[in-house]
Parts: C-alpha cells; sequence; structure tokens
C-alpha cells in the first residue's frame, strides 16, 4: 500500500509539471489542448478507497488550477472523473478477475482499456470546456475543443501506456 | 439510527463528492468577486516563481524578432518626435518648450517594467501573469501595455506578482480607446477567437474616419493615458441596435509574443476616482430627494 501511494504521488505530480509546462501551451488548431492529467484519474486500481480517489483528483486539478488561473475548474471535473472511473472500474472489469484489479493495457487487454479511457476522457473534455466557455457557449466551438483535445489525449494516454506495459 | 449510519458508511464517498464538488463550484464562481484572493491564481509567489523560470529559458527563443520590432518602432518613434518638435517650435518660436512639457507629463506616470511570466491566448477569458507585485508600486486597475500597445488592465496583485486582465478577455476587459485625431471613442471589446483581431463598440453614427486609421486609448479611464496604441481599423459594421458603429480592429499588439511589458502607475488616478465618486454621490443623492 505504502509503496503504491508513492508511486502514486510520483506520478501526479510528473502529470502536474508535464501539464503546466508544457501540454498547457499546445492549441493545436487553436482549439485542442491535450489534458493529459486526467491519466491520473483513469488508472485508479480497483477497490481503492473512493473517498481518497475523489479527494486525489480534487487535488491535482486545484494544483493544475491554481497555475492556469482557472480556480475549481479543473477540481470540479477532476472530482467527476473521479467518481465516474471508481463505478466504471466495476463495469468494465471481467467477473472473475481480482479484488485489486489494476487498470492497465495489460491487465485489461487493449479494447477495454481503450475504451475506459476514451469514455473517461471524452466525458473530462465535455464537461472542462461547457464550463470553461460557461458565458459564451458556442456549441460548434465547444464540440470542435471537445472532440480535438479527447483525440489528443487519449493518443497520448495510448502511447504512455504502451510503453509502460512492456 | 443504526441504518442511518450504515447508510453514511457506506455512502460516504457520495458525501465527499458532493463536498468537493461545492468547494470547486463556489471556487469558480465566486473568483471574478475574489479581489483578495491571491492564493488561488497564478500571482501566489510559488506559481509565480515556476512561471518564471520556465519564461527565463524560453525567453531567449523569442528575443530577436522582439528586438527587431522595438528597434523599428523606436526610429519610427525618434522620427515622428523630431518632427513634432520642429513643428511646435516653429509655431511658438520656442525650442525648449516641448521638452519641458514632454517631461512634466511624463513625470506625471511612473511606469513599472515587467516580464509576462505566464500569458495565454486561446482561452474566452484570457489573464497574464507578470512579475512585479505590490512591492514593485504595482495596484490593481493600472494600466499595462508593451512596445507595440496595450496590454490589459492589473486585476490581482501579490507582493512581487500581479494578474493582469488581458484585452483577451471576452468577459471583463473594456477598453475606452478613440480614432487618433479624430476623438470618438468607443469600448474595446473581444468576442474570442482569433487573438489578432477586436471590436470597438459605441462609436457614434456621426463619427468620420477611414479604414486604416489607428484607434488609441482615449486617456477617459484614468487606466491608459491617452495616445497608447490599440490597433488599425479595419472594416466598419452597424451596431445590432443600428445605433452606432462597430469596428473591426486589427490589434497592434502580438499577444502570442508578450515578453516585455510596462505596468502605467497614474498619480492622478486617484484624484480622479474620488473626484468620480463624490461626482455620482452627490447625483444619487439628488435623486433620492
Amino acid at each position: 500500500m505504502k509503496i503504491e501511494l508513492i508511486n502514486r504521488l510520483i506520478m501526479s505530480f510528473t502529470l502536474f509539471v508535464v501539464q503546466v509546462l508544457i501540454l498547457n501551451h499546445v492549441h493545436l488548431l487553436g482549439v485542442g489542448t491535450p489534458l493529459l492529467y486526467v491519466y491520473f484519474a483513469i488508472t485508479f486500481r480497483r477497490n481503492f478507497p473512493k473517498w481518497l480517489v475523489l479527494v486525489w483528483c480534487f487535488a491535482l486539478g486545484l494544483l493544475i488550477d491554481v497555475f492556469a488561473s482557472t480556480p475549481g475548474l479543473a477540481a470540479s471535473v477532476m472530482t467527476l472523473v473521479g467518481l465516474a472511473q471508481v463505478y466504471l472500474v466495476n463495469l468494465i472489469a471481467p467477473r472473475d478477475s481480482a479484488e485489486d484489479l489494476e487498470v492497465s493495457i495489460r491487465s485489461l487487454g487493449l479494447a477495454k482499456f481503450a475504451t475506459m479511457s476514451a469514455l473517461l476522457t471524452a466525458l473530462y473534455c465535455m464537461v472542462f470546456f461547457a464550463l470553461e466557455e460557461f458565458n459564451f457557449f458556442n456549441v460548434l466551438m465547444w464540440l470542435a475543443r471537445t472532440f480535438v483535445s479527447t483525440v489528443l489525449t487519449m493518443i497520448l494516454i495510448l502511447a504512455i501506456e504502451s510503453v509502460r506495459s512492456r | 439510527m443504526r441504518n442511518l449510519l450504515d447508510f453514511l458508511y457506506k455512502y460516504h464517498h457520495w458525501l465527499v463528492f458532493v463536498l468537493l464538488e461545492v468547494v470547486s463550484v463556489v471556487l469558480l464562481f465566486k473568483y471574478n468577486s475574489y479581489h483578495n484572493s491571491v492564493w488561488f491564481s497564478s500571482a501566489n509567489a510559488v506559481a509565480g516563481k515556476a512561471y518564471e523560470l520556465e519564461s527565463k529559458m524560453t525567453s531567449y527563443i523569442a528575443m530577436a524578432e522582439l528586438n527587431e520590432q522595438l528597434t523599428l518602432r523606436n526610429i519610427y518613434q525618434e522620427r515622428q518626435l523630431d518632427q513634432l518638435r520642429r513643428l511646435y517650435a516653429e509655431a511658438t518660436k520656442d525650442t525648449t518648450a516641448a521638452e519641458r512639457e514632454e517631461l512634466a507629463f511624463l513625470s506625471n506616470y511612473k511606469l513599472v517594467p515587467a516580464k509576462v511570466v505566464e500569458n495565454s491566448i486561446h482561452r474566452a477569458e484570457n489573464l497574464i501573469t507578470i512579475d512585479k507585485g505590490r512591492k514593485d508600486g504595482v495596484e490593481p486597475d493600472m494600466g499595462v501595455a508593451c512596445g507595440n500597445g496595450i496590454v490589459g488592465v492589473v486585476y490581482l496583485v501579490s507582493d512581487h506578482y500581479a494578474v493582469v486582465i488581458s484585452a483577451l478577455n471576452a468577459a471583463s476587459s473594456r477598453i475606452s480607446c478613440s480614432i487618433r485625431n479624430r476623438g470618438y471613442f468607443g469600448y474595446l471589446h473581444w468576442y474570442g477567437g482569433d487573438p489578432s483581431v477586436a471590436y470597438v463598440e459605441d462609436v457614434p453614427r456621426h463619427a468620420k474616419f477611414k479604414l486604416g486609421e489607428w484607434m488609441v486609448t482615449s486617456g477617459f479611464s484614468s487606466i491608459f493615458p491617452s495616445g497608447v496604441l490599440v490597433g488599425k481599423i479595419e472594416q466598419a459594421y452597424n451596431s445590432s441596435d443600428g445605433l452606432s458603429y462597430k469596428l473591426k480592429v486589427r490589434l497592434s499588439t502580438d499577444f502570442g509574443n508578450l515578453r516585455d511589458v510596462v505596468v502605467i502607475s497614474d498619480k492622478s488616478i486617484a484624484e480622479r476616482a474620488a473626484l468620480m465618486q463624490a461626482a455620482r454621490d452627490s447625483i444619487s443623492f439628488k435623486q433620492r430627494q
């Protein structure tokens, strides 16, 4: 448990640094920003204490918010995705799998992992950009940003995951 | 009672969820009125320091182009100054008056040079963080400009950093500007999208101007002195109610490549603001009577 916590701490810090210093400056076609930190919420193992998932997601989101001057935005959506993840893992895990099943390509297979992360990433991007554009809602712009960002984020997640699963 | 406790125990993560969501939604919607909450923005010292380091690392890349722009502008302005000085001397037969007045004008303003440590242009509400704060004399509601034109207005200040509402902020940025040499004025408004185009609204119907003329700050708002460049008029439209013009302006500031800026602090702001407040108070007092 201790090693797992330290691992996740390192992971959240790395994702935070990468997001703030590099990925927040990427604007593909002026609409797409990879929101890679959602990878952190996706990869909590099955039956990880639920309250800790939520608090941790919230904290990482808030940290990123502070650096992007958008207080509450990433924090609220990360918390939501954290909650969705907790239930989605149970839905998607094979019936006879371990109680502390890891969420990775190695344990779930590419198809299931990709489906799960695509669902969560799309949920994240949808709500994130909807809240961000709250005052100036423009459906086309919102769809474009959601779509491009989801695709970018998924490419990054699958690339990282396939390297980690070797 | 026992059932209730069991229920709470079983679903305690939902309570945590609701609590966290409430906290973040409060942060999300209250931020605009959080004048003193420097902690949750990039004006706090830790975030500011991190961005400063990053910006130091990347600033050399943009230096060459920036230098070129500044040099060009410098030459242009030196020529203009020279010409104006000559004209003034011819008109008044007084060769030193222009310089004296210039100095008097400048002594009214204090300029604080600052570096942009964080900037965005692709959101609907863009904010800029600069590396000067209260200890350097920066206060909220001061204007920020760069060599090529306006940048924005200071919003939050910590000891060593400040957050500036960029002119590219669809929700909060309204900068009063006028057509150079003609005086008609309106408010600069940005609608999102292209970071080099904004619109000036409320320009009166009887205003005379040509496409390609320059918009400058009007000096009415006491945030900017008059005459700071805003951009070139590209097109004119009728406003939606048909009562005024809406001008499409190509901004002179390149927000995507912003490094050195100055914060303009006007000593007469406080005085003017106090006067304005007194006027408002007396009007509302009269209306109440």
